[in-house]
């Protein structure tokens, strides 16, 4: 057993932050919501970097590596407010993966590598964060499907080549995964104002959208693909919460080291010296929690969805905190537009409630928690 | 990072639950609880380790050449699992086991290794911590109790306090002042003192929780052999750092994570046992959003212990980390066992005399004890400051 990473993870993990911090300031973060030339630069970077070859398995030209290889990486994607178009391009070539048809593996592993095709998530919906009630349905139509619903909070939809909808499947309860091009017949799009400054997104219209047992990824039937989807998301955006959290604190404990009140850095005062030691606590404990949600992720663990749910929950409520005091221990100047930190609170905020909230999270943990102990409801 | 067993951590987790299965007290896990009278209680915690010990299950950190089992980290997290699976008792000597342990592996000379960690793990020797006293609390380095030269000894005077199980050691791991002339942290040195000797008394003192686990211990001219200095004279700070840090680090975590998951599979057992308004105590939402959060807290108590043997195992002894991990489970078994008591509602106050007391007052008694976790082995207070000025850097 061994919690920890190796030398080769961390060494991404240096290699992220360098580019980042040289090439994705947070200046260039907050233009990048209106200008998109910006956002393919840094796409065309993170491509040379090799991000969208790291899960492409060696045969399609890719590194061949595994989740767990990334999760330093998602980290320090969250810590630069990177597009959000970035880890779920990422989770959907995992997806490909596992449970791609040849003829989909041949066509799309090679064109991610090449940071070609962006590929975004469509699951969450208006009313619900339960699976159960997701109303995005396919309605079998000979040997097809029509597919209509609404699906929000689809990071960059525009830009992507792709868009992985998670749909149910008129036949049953069953949660399918199509990829369908934004331009299809019967979608239509339109620019979300949401808190995040720094990352568009689009709500998704799908109108009787055409889709084949070639869009579908994995079965029509009883596929646990949407099942790990939800996880790795779960997970992903855990991942950069923790790297929003570091930041956050880093940021935090530099402040009360520099700014002097009372003859004295405030850092030496015990009511802001505490307030740290908790933050970094909270990001510690979370950053626990994420790793190894990424680890039984990557080894699709029996406790995966547990571990996944365990993260999210925990994470989601260490950002807020660690966010809400990082702000406080700024003081006036937390509260500026112009320190700029609202960024890091805003997008905490949208990952915080993406693919269900603590709350959520916290109801599915029971669930299996109770159900593991055979202890009925 | 991989969290796989390996052919031969299965067949270790095999022999130890098979060896608990034949072994645990008659009835344990199902009816039987600890003996009520605290005498009794201790006696059948030191019996539980001495029969952990004759089956060769003892010492789980300790090395073999000291008669411990010296698991890796999988083993040990191995061990805490199936123990917790077998809701085994807890032990009687864990100061001695943890503590006293570690810090004479690090600090210690061969021949005090040799002469007292297999008399810990055979239980014929339990040990107390002799840290605090009256007036050295939080700030500790100002300990005034003295041990002054004489040819061969030192003579030992002044009083300790929150000696936990001193009623029931032969032995404590004491710190004491032996030069007075220089800055405090600098004159102050570890010794192990035999409980026996002349001029060792008691006093317990009742706690919070109307039991008397710990005592105020007074020495009175008492001499100590030099041999029982551990390492350097007035090096005893830094030495009782390695000690605190052991008493806060994953080892003593793990240990109290099985507690805690055992208190915790029990609660929600009892939540889906007792009724509230027509249903049971778990069919109400708000109060399973709370239960959930302490199964959360619970588990990332876990996997903070594994990740910081993983960490452990590439450094030295437990430093400043220990810190986060303890202000951690602190704060997270306090929460679960206000929900313990929220879980019983109305059945809340009462203690396990009542009839109508739930879980025979287990999770009072639990509660109550809970509040000393945010207070011994430095209190939290204490941990936010290490954190903040060795762990971040902040300026003091």
């Amino acid at each position: 057993m061994d919690f920890d990473f190796n030398h080769q993870q961390l060494e991404f993990q240096e290699a992220f932050r360098d580019f980042l911090t040289r090439n994705y300031t947070l200046a260039q973060a907050c233009a990048s919501l209106k200008n998109t030339q910006l956002r393919s630069q840094i796409w065309s970077g993170l491509t040379d970097l090799g991000t969208f070859a790291m899960l492409v398995p060696a045969a399609q030209g890719g590194l061949g590596l595994s989740p767990v290889d990334l999760a330093l990486v998602l980290e320090e994607l969250g810590r630069a407010l990177a597009p959000m178009s970035v880890g779920d391009t990422l989770l959907a070539t995992d997806l490909i993966n596992r449970f791609g048809s040849a003829d989909q593996k041949q066509r799309l592993l090679g064109k991610i590598a090449a940071g070609e095709l962006r590929i975004s998530l469509a699951a969450l919906e208006t009313d619900s964060f339960r699976p159960a009630n997701m109303a995005t349905r396919a309605t079998a139509k000979g040997a097809r499907w029509t597919l209509s619903g609404r699906k929000i909070l689809v990071p960059e939809a525009d830009k992507c080549g792709l868009i992985a909808v998670v749909c149910r499947m008129a036949t049953g309860a069953d949660l399918a995964i199509a990829l369908i091009e934004p331009d299809r017949p019967g979608i239509s799009l339109r620019e979300h104002a949401t808190l995040d400054l720094t990352c568009p997104y689009h709500e998704l219209h799908l109108n009787q959208v055409g889709i084949g047992a070639g869009d579908l990824l994995g079965p029509a039937a009883g596929s646990p693909a949407a099942l790990r989807l939800a996880d790795g998301a779960s997970t992903f955006a855990s991942l950069q919460m923790m790297g929003i959290a570091g930041k956050m604190l880093e940021s935090s404990v530099q402040y009360a080291t520099d700014r002097v009140q009372f003859g004295k850095p405030i850092g030496s005062f015990q009511a802001i010296k505490h307030r740290c030691a908790d933050m970094a606590v909270s990001t510690d404990a979370g950053r626990t929690a994420a790793y190894y949600a990424a680890w039984a992720f990557a080894e699709d663990a029996a406790d995966r969805g547990l571990a996944a749910s365990t993260a999210k929950a925990f994470c989601g409520d260490a950002a807020r905190f660690v966010c809400n005091e990082g702000i406080q221990i700024h003081g006036g100047m937390g509260f500026t537009w112009e320190l700029g930190l609202h960024n890091y609170l805003r997008r905490a905020k949208v990952l915080e409630y993406a693919w269900g909230d603590a709350a959520f999270h916290r109801e599915r943990v029971m669930t299996e928690t109770l159900a593991n102990l055979k202890l009925g409801a | 990072m991989d969290f796989s067993y390996q052919p031969e951590d299965i067949e270790f987790r095999m022999r130890l639950r098979k060896w608990l299965q034949e072994n645990l007290p008659a009835g344990w896990g199902t009816t039987v609880f600890e003996p009520k009278d605290e005498e009794a209680r201790a006696r059948f915690r030191l019996d539980w380790e001495r029969q952990l010990y004759k089956g060769g299950w003892l010492g789980i950190n300790i090395p073999r050449k000291f008669g411990g089992l010296q698991g890796t980290p999988i083993q040990r997290a191995i061990y805490a699992e199936e123990m917790a699976r077998a809701r085994a008792p807890e032990g009687l000597n864990i100061i001695g086991r943890n503590l006293v342990s570690s810090t004479l592996i690090h600090h210690g000379t061969s021949v005090q290794c040799e002469r007292y960690l297999p008399k810990i793990l055979s239980g014929e020797e339990v040990w107390c911590q002799g840290f605090s006293e009256p007036n050295a609390g939080s700030d500790l380095a100002s300990l005034r109790c003295r041990a002054e030269r004489d040819g061969d000894h030192f003579v030992v005077n002044g009083q300790k306090v929150w000696t936990s199980y001193a009623q029931y050691s032969q032995w404590c791991i004491l710190l004491a002042r032996t030069d007075p002339s220089v800055p405090k942290h600098r004159g102050i040195s570890l010794f192990l003192v035999d409980m026996r000797s002349p001029g060792v008394s008691l006093r317990p003192l009742k706690q919070l929780s109307g039991e008397s686990e710990f005592n105020e211990t007074f020495f009175e001219n008492v001499r100590v052999p030099v041999t029982n200095l551990v390492g350097e004279i007035n090096d005893g700070w830094k030495i009782a750092m390695t000690t605190l840090g052991a008493e806060r680090g994953a080892d003593d975590a793990l240990g109290r994570q099985i507690r805690f998951k055992q208190e915790l599979d029990q609660l929600l057992a009892a939540a889906t046992r007792i009724s509230r308004d027509g249903a049971h105590a778990i069919d109400d939402p708000v109060l399973r959003q709370k239960l959930a959060k302490s199964v959360i807290e619970i588990e990332v108590m876990r996997l903070s212990c594994l990740r910081s043997f993983s960490k452990s195992l590439k450094g030295g002894p437990p430093g400043a980390e220990a810190s986060m991990l303890k202000l951690y489970w602190s704060n997270a078994a306090q929460a679960m066992f206000e929900t313990a008591l929220e879980t019983l509602g109305p059945l809340a106050p009462f203690t396990g005399e009542d009839p109508l007391s739930p879980e025979s007052g287990r999770f009072q008694l639990s509660f109550l004890h809970s509040r000393a976790f945010t207070i011994y082995s430095g209190s939290s207070e204490i941990q936010r400051t290490i954190i903040g000025e060795r762990l971040l850097g902040l300026p003091k």
